[in-house]
């Protein structure tokens, strides 16, 4: 049954590359239901606005999915004053996101909490590795790539810095996309690319960064997120951190959708990653719920759904000290990050 | 420092079942508020409670636990004549106030409100079960945004809306599933513009009384706003109540039918609002995962009152049904205090209700489907979606409750707009493609008051919100909202012109047979003879003639009989002709009412020999008038937290039969021809009783000007015609001008398919005077509004 398929999917999708067909045997021969996709700009504000106002949880559930998130979390620090003690500063807090005695307090300190990833730039990819060892743990290191975050370098450049990055012991590449490809309607052009970055990749996880923020529209959203799935994305991420807008839950949304409908397809389950602008406890319980309402339970472990951020952390930390003790935290409370 | 303080047990568990746990909002504030009345509530009038000795009271209990809350007084016919004689008082004061003192007073009660918020949104959400999260983030607030639109709207009053004054005494009837907010939609605008208001609000309802106390504890005007509480059967004791000017009802289909027929002939207003029933059409345009979130808003968001009826595109109907269910299985129903749920439960009847139309559909062979995360225990109805329910069963013609969606397909946009017109309800309706043609096509042709493309029940107060058909032709919001409760400066108040003893089932049924009566003594050239239906002279069904005498009561000649099948005819070309009409441009049916005005004139010294020359000279102006003010017709709304304009459309009604008075033969006539006929409906009229000639002599200028079945002059026995159009179920709206017996009449037989109805109620009228014979409430009836909503964005 499946070779008719692989081979019709073949002869058909010559605009895409033949090589690469595998997905695209599974999603049939029909491609046009991708240009055909379109999302409504004021309708998906109007459910992102609900989305936000219909769930709450509260004590013990709440203290319970703070916990979780901290899971979920990619403890990220990208900046140009990075050095090798922030790093390996950041790599404990990993290791140890929340205090001890108030884990021990939830009967949660055997669960081996720690948050799900470190993200940091190429050239810190080495201090993160060793820091995380010495610590004695093995959280993955996330690298960026591919001149982020505008991806405005040579293709040769932006792939040889997946092979660096991997080889200085990073399991997971996140690349920025190539916005003038969505820009300028060049699908085919970015699931080539997309393609590459796989292959530089070799064994360690891909997430495409979409930047969301510049893409235009939600409807192009759908469609560059649609088309990274296709090209053998693991993760598909909102934004850099750095443009002005970023993760938003309209973007958030019609990315949701578009993993949704890619489960349907193929039966191939990708992440999700929000990334920016992600602060307080009560975002995170907002996006746990959102991954919940839009893809289900299935969805919410480190393996599909990971949050970008650096203070997020602290703030669920706060929440946690709260829930513990009743009263709100000082500052030297906390160990920082 | 010692953490472990407090501990979670549970904590580990939800690790990793990630459930969502209860999130109950506390209502300690609504209990304390009932424990100021002794959970005892009764009355609110004139600005202070009031508890009558010796009546019997209802419980108010927690629709979820079934816990006793507090008990409500049931009023009696003299708690109402107190309500209304409050009202009456006040309304002395009130109405002649300055319209900036009293949109200062409604800015006083929205703050009042803005102060209250958490005890209002605790107590409704608390009685009615709905979930708390609509009552805080959308009534509430809605609530206070109504009273500062209106506001806005009395301070402006005296320049924008001179040449009208309040009504008077308005009496509203709420039934018991609205909520709170259905009652201030209506009592904003009733107060903005200077009238007071008695509520009936059903029993056990403490929100309203809440509210009634918020407002009485402004202190200045407490009369203003009064609040009884007791069953709908109450309705016809407020109408008949001396004083009381207009009722305004909105409820359930049979109700509003049963108090049109009762009221009857009480000469007061009624408005209705009626059906809760909404539908969703979904084409294969549409971004199919946002029309499934319309549909979840639209029935399973505690928004609406009523159910959905849903029509899928054939070719995505699959795909729809696929998501639609998968949505469904992550709703979640539970106490509407609730802060995660997205439907609460609304009490015994409701879902009783419910379950029988779910049993009835699949006895009828239709499917299924329920989902969701639904509390076991009684209270709660699953979201349930039911398919394959063949068009022709019983059930499918019934309105859809709460909380179900009934999907059908369709095949092309054509069918969905005949599936979509071929039922008596006209509420709301919202349309999902991404096609803008095509959106616009489905949105302009539905028969709907309001219709939201790519939305679904998006409310604002600027907008007019209503209905046509059998949802009732009343509106409130907008513009629309604030003429409900005003009439034209001078316009007599309410006389009771009741009848007890007009037999209903025999007025007009038959005709007297006519003879011969004499010599005539017409003009020497004879007037046409014959019923003018679909363009030309033709012979009555009957074959027989009645007499027309002149002044003198000398034998002036004879016109045809008409009678029941000359109406069907009648009605029937009209209809023809309607979709012709309503397709041309109102410059172009300017164009011809002022061809009908030239030819008019031409004609003027021969009508005039008969006729005062003044009646006709201004029956030209008129024609030529009204064309000019039907091209000003609709216009856009600005509405906040919406990018993208709302369309105010004034539509035609469709086939208006029109009763002419016997006063002012000529002028009378086109008076209301000519409106009737700027604004795009087709007519069929009945002319003077006593001097059809003229009207008949026009007739001869409309045969060769006009389209064929435009205009249909029926000539005959005036009770007979009457009772013929007034019964007939496919004549969308009728004005009388006659007898006190025919208002009365046609107010009770308009019952049959809720048609609008504008009857004198033997009152004349001056024809002559413009305020009268061509003021603003002709154009006012003569057509429909509909909004359209036009959300934006990319």
């Amino acid at each position: 049954m499946g070779v008719p398929i692989f081979i019709t999917a073949v002869t058909n999708c010559c605009w895409i590359g033949a090589d690469n067909c595998v997905i695209l045997g599974i999603l049939g021969t029909d491609l046009s239901w991708i240009s055909k996709v379109q999302v409504n700009h004021p309708a998906v504000l109007r459910r992102a606005q609900q989305v936000q106002a219909r769930r709450t949880v509260k004590k013990e559930w709440q203290a319970a999915w703070l916990l979780k998130a901290v899971t979920f979390i990619d403890l990220t620090t990208l900046s140009g004053d990075d050095t090798s003690s922030n790093v390996q500063r950041l790599c404990y807090k990993a290791k140890y996101p929340i205090r001890e005695d108030l884990l021990k307090a939830l009967n949660m300190h055997d669960k081996d909490i720690t948050t799900a990833a470190v993200c940091v730039y190429p050239a810190r990819v080495c201090d993160a590795v060793r820091a995380l060892k010495a610590a004695g743990c093995n959280i993955p290191v996330a690298s960026v790539a591919t001149g982020f975050p505008a991806g405005q370098t040579h293709l040769k450049t932006r792939l040889e810095e997946i092979r660096l990055a991997v080889e200085d012991g990073a399991t997971e590449i996140d690349v920025v996309i190539n916005r003038s490809l969505v820009l300028t309607g060049q699908w085919e052009a970015l699931y080539d690319e997309i393609r590459q970055f796989r292959k530089a990749c070799g064994e360690a996880h891909l997430k495409t960064i979409l930047a969301t923020g510049e893409l235009g529209s939600l409807t192009n959203v759908y469609k560059a997120s649609m088309i990274a799935m296709m090209a053998g994305s693991d993760f598909i991420k909102t934004s850099t951190g750095k443009e002005t807008v970023n993760a938003t839950f309209p973007v958030a949304i019609v990315m949701l959708r578009a993993i949704r409908d890619f489960f349907w397809k193929t039966g191939n389950k990708i992440g999700f990653k929000p990334a920016g602008g992600i602060r307080s406890a009560k975002d995170a319980l907002a996006w746990l719920s959102l991954i919940k309402e839009e893809l289900g339970d299935e969805w919410l472990k480190p393996e599909l759904f990971r949050i970008g951020a650096s203070t997020l952390l602290s703030d669920i930390e706060r929440q946690i000290y709260h829930h513990v003790t009743g009263r709100y935290a000082a500052y030297h409370d906390l160990p920082m990050s | 420092m010692a953490a472990a303080t407090r501990t979670a047990p549970r904590a580990r568990e939800i690790f990793t079942t990630l459930e969502y746990g209860p999130a109950p909002e506390s209502h300690a504030c609504a209990l304390a508020w009932l424990d100021t009345q002794d959970r005892h509530l009764g009355h609110y009038v004139n600005g202070k409670w009031l508890k009558p000795e010796r009546r019997n009271s209802v419980p108010c209990q927690d629709p979820i636990t079934g816990e006793n809350l507090a008990s409500c007084l049931q009023a009696q016919a003299e708690d109402v004549a107190a309500a209304v004689e409050a009202a009456r008082t006040a309304l002395e004061n009130w109405s002649t106030l300055p319209g900036a003192r009293r949109a200062q007073h409604l800015t006083r009660l929205a703050k009042m409100i803005q102060k209250h918020q958490r005890l209002l949104w605790t107590l409704e959400s608390l009685v009615t079960g709905r979930a708390v999260r609509e009552v805080r983030d959308r009534d509430v607030p809605l609530a206070q945004q109504l009273l500062q639109y209106h506001a806005v709207q009395a301070h402006t009053q005296e320049e924008a809306l001179a040449g009208w004054e309040p009504m008077g005494v308005i009496g509203l009837i709420v039934p018991p599933t609205f909520s709170f907010l259905e009652m201030m939609w209506r009592i904003c605008p009733a107060l903005a513009v200077g009238c007071t208001v008695v509520v009936l609000v059903p029993p056990a309802s403490p929100a309203p009384l809440l509210l009634a106390q918020l407002a009485g504890e402004l202190g200045s005007f407490p009369g203003i706003l009064n609040m009884i509480s007791g069953p709908t059967s109450l309705g016809p004791v407020l109408a008949s109540q001396p004083g009381v000017q207009k009722v305004a009802f909105c409820g359930a289909v049979e109700e509003g039918r049963t108090l049109r027929r009762t009221l009857a002939g009480q000469g007061l207003e009624l408005s209705l609002a009626l059906g809760a029933e909404s539908l969703l059409l979904l084409t294969e345009a549409a971004d199919v995962d946002s029309a499934v979130e319309g549909v979840v808003d639209a029935t399973w968001s505690d928004r609406s009152q009523g159910g959905l009826r849903l029509l899928i595109q054939e070719s995505v109907w699959d795909e729809t049904m696929t998501r639609l269910q998968a949505r469904m299985g992550r709703l979640r129903v539970g106490r509407g205090l609730d802060g995660a749920v997205d439907m609460g439960a609304r009490g015994a009847a409701a879902r009783d209700l419910a379950q029988r139309y779910v049993h009835e559909a699949q006895s009828q062979g239709a499917q299924v489907f329920q989902a969701g995360d639904v509390p076991s225990d009684s209270p709660f109805y699953p979201p349930t979606l039911i398919s394959d329910l063949p068009p022709a069963s019983p059930c499918a013609q019934t309105e859809v409750p709460w909380p179900l969606v009934v999907a059908s397909p369709f095949r092309t946009a054509k069918e969905a707009l005949a599936v979509a017109n071929g039922t008596p309800r006209g509420g709301s309706a919202s349309v999902w493609s991404e096609r803008l043609g095509q959106a616009l096509e489905l949105g302009y042709r539905l028969r709907m008051g309001i219709v939201w493309i790519n939305a679904h029940g998006l409310r604002d107060p600027a907008v007019p919100t209503g209905g046509c058909k059998e949802s009732g032709s009343s509106w409130h919001g907008g513009p629309d909202g604030l003429y409900e409760y005003l009439r034209p400066s001078g316009t007599p108040a309410r006389q009771p012109s009741l009848s007890e003893n007009l037999n209903y089932d025999t007025f007009g049924l038959a005709v007297p047979s006519t003879l011969p009566a004499g010599p005539e003594t017409g003009p020497s050239s004879a007037p046409p003879y014959g019923l003018f239906v679909g363009g030309r002279f033709q012979a009555p069904g009957a074959r027989s003639s009645r007499p027309i005498q002149d002044s003198h009561g000398n034998l002036h000649g004879y016109v045809a009989e008409g009678g029941a099948k000359d109406i069907r005819g009648a009605v029937e070309a009209a209809h023809q002709a309607a979709p012709g009409w309503v397709g041309q441009s109102p410059g172009a049916r300017a164009a011809l009412l002022g061809a009908l005005a030239a030819a008019l004139e031409r004609r003027e010294s021969a009508l005039a020999a008969r006729l005062e020359r003044h009646g006709v000279e201004l029956s030209v102006r008129r024609l030529r008038a009204w064309g000019a003010r039907a091209q000003a017709q609709g216009h856009t709304l600005q509405v906040a937290e919406l990018r993208g304009p709302v369309l105010r459309l004034r539509e035609p009604l469709g086939v208006l039969a029109i009763v002419c008075p016997d006063e002012w033969p000529l002028l009378a006539f086109v008076s209301l021809l000519a409106p009737a006929l700027a604004h795009g409906n087709t007519v069929v009229l009945v002319p003077s009783g006593t001097c059809p000639i003229p009207a008949l002599e026009v007739c001869q200028d409309v045969a060769t000007l006009l389209p064929a079945g435009l205009v249909n002059v029926v000539t005959g026995d005036r009770d007979h015609l009457t009772r013929c159009l007034a019964l007939h179920q496919d004549v969308q709206a009728l004005w009388y001008f006659g007898s006190v017996q025919g208002s009365q009449f046609v107010e009770w037989a308009s019952a049959g398919n809720l048609k609008p109805v504008w009857v004198n109620r033997g009152l004349p009228r001056a024809w002559d005077q413009d305020a009268e014979g061509a003021g603003p409430e002709l154009g006012l009836r003569a057509a429909q509004t509909k909004a359209l909503w036009l959300p934006m964005g990319d």
